[in-house]
């Protein structure tokens, strides 16, 4: 097969052999003689999103190279890779690697890279869904835009669970002008397998909490299903959830004991292993996991999947699901626990997504420049790069394919003198243009620093838990442990510990036999829906002013929660935008509903408050959920205003939130990424590592700097337009907009808060803005000032 | 428009801009300048915008016209890190400044002594004058009021409707004064105010007392 493609396969249904097997066999055909001759040198690339994924897929690789007698080898080159290893494989490299997107960059940053890759044949890129759409995933086309040119004669494969944009993944992968996507196909594994989902309905309604996200009232529905079934997996949507859930389950159930573990991130390598192997090994009941246990690994004795909490994605939910009954003609089962009333509204839609597989796009990123600004950094400190050879190749890129000539040599000049003009004072050093027009690092230092931020997740700073002694527990947040101090016990990995100190990069603890509840939080868990789930959403919710006899079972147990919000308010029909306002001690409470999901309801708004103080200046805070989303003030909001002055038209939309976003932390926020990845914040050396407050407080001055002296800057922009394509998501917001401006406005005034908005008017992370005179705020705040 | 306060018999006005301004004596106290601190960050690689090197000067530049001062004192801090090119920016300023500088030196300050006597700036490690004490780490000492920097300070404000705001500030306890960090690009580090502190906001071009 000379072809490039795309196989679009579930997770664990044989795909790595698939893929595998027809290396190995080019090899052979191409070498008549392997059984005694071989010739070494890098051969084929196995690229996988996820490390741990490695020692499993080299296992597969090694069955197949032993079995047909060859004397290829396999290696892997991540992050853990000790450096006698990498040492080693700088002489010789293993014909099979398997490796990251982040040690392929490595690799290209290294001297003469050339040569290593010189006689590599195929590259295939795993999970290439869960890259796509991520700037991980540029930085797989841009390593695969050089080693097309590398190697002498690459084929690309790339590997992808079904997503909603399945062509364009192959697209993005190949390059949309690039001959290798002339020259592909797309295929798609017929795996038909039934999936049946069912909602844990709560027995007492009037009972279950309005809001929460631990799900923990219904642990005893839990139990019978554990206990039924051989292996289950309990699916968390965040690792705190994680842990605090296993702990209840053996609080409550001790004969669990030795019967249960738990699985997330955080917790170190060698803990999940024997997880992992355990579940094989059916010597597990019930497994508490996050996301970790997403990707990879076939689990063949899972029998049963539950979903804890709305999985805000039908992609996810899908993969999750899979997880259980893997075997062949098997039926698919998982539980989808609500933690809240309303998410047994997601519960019922989601039912729906999966009989339609109504299955989310992945949408990729174009004109990433910091990322550019990364990889070129890569080539320079290398062995240099000419730009006139190294245009043709990235313009071939998805990415990049809209690039102007006037941005590159922006980019050129911004990697050079740091700006576009030359000063005389200016000491700017990075990289240098030498006599024969190659740019070159120089700097030892330079390369050195570079070599260590080479890399697109820019995540929060994490520490390592450790004992006295040395043995190693996990990863937490630097945020959380910043706020201990020397005695307090928290739990983590299932444990309780106690905190004594920090030392270099890694905190201290002992085991506790005091009690806790003190348990870490990782940032990150907050997703919003899709358009397809926020339609489906709408959909389930309308049904509840149908018959009884056209609702479904969660609709139904919601009886008494609508009943309440019928009290003071309505439960909305589909041609009906409901708006909610009341009063309380915070202040004046505004609530709107567009069941659009988090990200709309994050632009629209900043829209809204941005529209309103264009009437009258006011400062509000803003809160937001998958349902709708809250103006808080201490001013009172006239609605009648809002309604007569068509504030959510979507006419002069862009320019309104661009406004609105000058006063608003979203840019600012997506600049921290770019400004690490583009390398203007260095993240310090491994082990010693720059505090993430300090990281955050500079790439904020740095905000700062270039909006006052440079906001022609492209890097700056950028942090506009990912605000706008990918957080804020514009195209949707938009329709969301014109669907809004069909229906009637109903207006409910309120004593209090009803059962729709009691989840947003808690949330306590809130977004702010204001037009007024700070002088005029100040004066009001004074009074209250907490001293 | 600044703020006016009297301090054991002595007047002193407070700088939206961050400094202080001892009437009696003429005298202008800045803190935490942080000068160089764009070319330091340029020369390592970091692509800050050249333009934000001018903004300190010129905002020096202002808070002299508009004061006239006799003396400026710098309470330390004054240059971010190791000589680099700005020095020839700063001996521009000094050049034209009609006032005699002093600098009382901060844990930043790490350029020859040598350097600064070329251009006739006196350099303490601390100064006393009368019952004033100018340092740049914050200490008091008994019967001596303190005016010190070093800490960046800034002060969190609440109001209904779960707002919150945060200003750099001057942080007065009974004895002593910490000023804010004069100009661009230098960050800050908030204080919560007990009730016997006092703490003037810089808000836009006002000092507010909270």
């Amino acid at each position: 097969m000379g072809k490039h493609g795309l196989l679009n396969a579930p997770t664990g249904s044989g795909k790595t052999y698939a893929l595998w097997f027809p290396i190995v066999l080019n090899h052979i055909k191409n070498n008549p003689d392997y059984k005694i001759k071989h010739k070494k040198g890098l051969k084929a690339i196995w690229i996988t999103p996820l490390r741990a994924l490695s020692q499993e897929i080299k296992q597969s690789a090694e069955r197949i190279t032993e079995d047909l007698e060859t004397q290829m080898t396999v290696g892997i080159r991540t992050g853990d890779t000790s450096t006698k290893e990498r040492a080693k494989q700088r002489t010789t490299m293993p014909d099979l690697l398997i490796t990251t997107p982040e040690s392929l960059q490595l690799l290209l940053s290294s001297k003469g890279y050339a040569k290593i890759f010189k006689d590599c044949s195929a590259i295939v890129v795993d999970e290439w869904h869960e890259l796509l759409g991520t700037k991980r995933g540029i930085q797989m086309e841009l390593g695969l835009s050089r080693l097309k040119t590398v190697c002498k004669n690459l084929r690309i494969w790339g590997i992808s669970a079904t997503i909603g944009n399945l062509e364009q993944a192959r697209e993005v992968l190949l390059g949309p002008t690039s001959p290798a996507l002339a020259n592909s196909v797309l295929v798609k594994a017929k795996l038909n397998k039934k999936i049946t989902v069912k909602s844990i309905i709560p027995k007492q309604m009037e009972t279950f909490p309005w809001r929460g996200h631990l799900g923990l009232h219904l642990l005893d529905e839990v139990v019978p299903i554990i206990r039924n079934s051989k292996t289950t997996l309990l699916f968390t949507n965040t690792r705190s959830q994680c842990e605090i859930w296993f702990q209840k389950i053996l609080e409550k159930y001790p004969e669990f004991a030795g019967e249960m573990a738990m699985h997330h991130g955080s917790i170190n390598k060698d803990t999940r292993l024997w997880v992992e192997q355990a579940i094989r090994n059916e010597s597990l009941k019930a497994v508490v996991c996050t996301s970790s246990l997403d990707l990879g690994v076939d689990f063949a004795p899972v029998e049963t999947v539950v979903q804890i909490g709305g999985p805000k994605g039908v992609a996810r939910f899908l993969q999750r699901a899979g997880r259980s009954g893997h075997r062949p003609g098997k039926e698919s089962v998982i539980y989808f626990l609500p933690t809240h009333a309303m998410e047994l509204i997601e519960a019922s839609a989601m039912q729906k997504a999966v009989l339609n597989s109504a299955v989310e796009d992945r949408i990729p990123y174009l004109n990433s420049f910091d990322v550019l600004i990364q990889y070129l950094n890569t080539l320079a400190v290398s062995d240099g790069f000419f730009p006139e050879k190294i245009y043709p190749e990235i313009k071939q890129t998805f990415c990049y394919q809209a690039i102007t000539e006037e941005q590159w040599q922006w980019l050129l000049n911004f990697l050079v003198m740091g700006s576009q003009s030359l000063k005389s004072y200016d000491e700017y050093k990075k990289v240098e243009v030498e006599e024969d027009g190659r740019f070159k690092v120089n700097s030892r230092t330079v390369a050195m620093r570079h070599r260590f931020q080479i890399g697109t997740i820019v995540g929060d700073a994490s520490l390592s838990v450790r004992y006295q002694k040395g043995g190693y527990i996990g990863t937490i947040e630097e945020s959380f442990i910043s706020k201990l101090t020397s005695g307090d016990v928290f739990t983590f990995a299932g444990r309780n510990l106690e905190f004594i100190r920090i030392k270099g990069m890694s905190a201290q603890v002992r085991n506790s036999s005091k009690r806790s509840n003190k348990i870490p939080s990782w940032m990150g868990g907050r997703l919003s829906f899709s358009a397809k789930m926020s339609e489906l959403l709408r959909e389930e919710l309308y049904t509840a002013e149908l018959p009884l006899s056209k609702q479904g079972p969660e609709i139904k147990a919601l009886a008494p929660m609508f009943a309440k919000q019928r009290q003071e308010s309505i439960v909305p029909l589909p041609h009906q935008f409901l708006i909610e306002t009341f009063k309380s001690n915070d202040g004046y409470h505004h609530i709107f509903y567009p069941f659009e999901g988090r990200a709309i309801h994050e632009g629209m708004s900043s829209l809204l408050a941005y529209r309103i103080s264009l009437l009258t200046p006011i400062t509000c805070s803003l809160a937001f959920n998958d349902y709708g989303f809250e103006l808080l003030s201490d001013k009172e909001i006239n609605i009648q205003d809002i309604l007569d002055n068509n504030l959510f038209t979507a006419n002069y939309m862009l320019s309104d939130l661009q406004k609105s976003l000058n006063s608003n932390e979203m840019a600012r926020r997506k600049f921290r990424d770019i400004a690490v990845i583009s390398g203007m914040v260095f993240t310090g050396y491994p082990e010693k590592g720059v505090k993430m407050k300090h990281l955050q407080s500079s790439s904020q001055l740095l905000f700062d700097v270039f909006k006052d002296f440079e906001d022609d800057n492209l890097l700056y922009q950028q942090a506009f337009t990912e605000t706008f394509e990918h957080q804020l998501e514009e195209g949707r917001l938009r329709l969301a907009l014109e669907r809004i401006a069909q229906q009637d406005m109903v207006w409910k005034k309120c004593s209090q808060a009803t059962p729709f908005s009691f989840p947003i008017i808690t949330d306590r992370l809130r977004e702010k803005l204001s037009n007024e005179k700070l002088a005029d705020r100040i004066k009001r705040m004074t009074a209250k000032l907490t001293r | 428009m600044t703020q006016n306060i009297i301090i054991q018999d002595q007047a002193f006005q407070l700088h939206p801009l961050g400094g202080v301004f001892w009437v009696e004596k003429s005298l202008l106290l800045i803190s935490d300048v942080h000068l160089g601190k764009v070319s330091h960050f340029r020369k390592f690689g970091a692509a800050i915008p050249q333009k934000a090197v001018h903004k300190n000067y010129m905002l020096l530049d202002q808070i002299v016209s508009e004061l006239q001062p006799f003396q400026i004192c710098f309470l330390g801090d004054l240059f971010h890190s190791s000589l680099n090119k700005e020095w020839e920016l700063f001996e521009n300023w000094v050049a034209r400044t009609p006032a005699e500088i002093i600098l009382v030196t901060g844990n930043h300050d790490i350029i020859s002594p040598l350097k600064f006597e070329q251009l006739n700036i006196a350099i303490f490690p601390e100064l006393l004058i009368d019952d004033f004490l100018l340092t740049h780490h914050p200490e008091t000492r008994v019967a001596k009021f303190t005016f010190c920097g070093h800490i960046h300070p800034a002060v969190k404000l609440r109001g209904l409707g779960r707002q919150s705001l945060r200003l750099p500030c001057f942080f007065k306890t009974k004895n002593q004064m910490i000023l804010p960090a004069f100009g661009e690009f230098t960050g800050t580090h908030t204080l919560k105010p007990t009730k016997k502190d006092e703490v003037f906001a810089i808000v836009e071009d006002t000092v507010v007392k909270v």
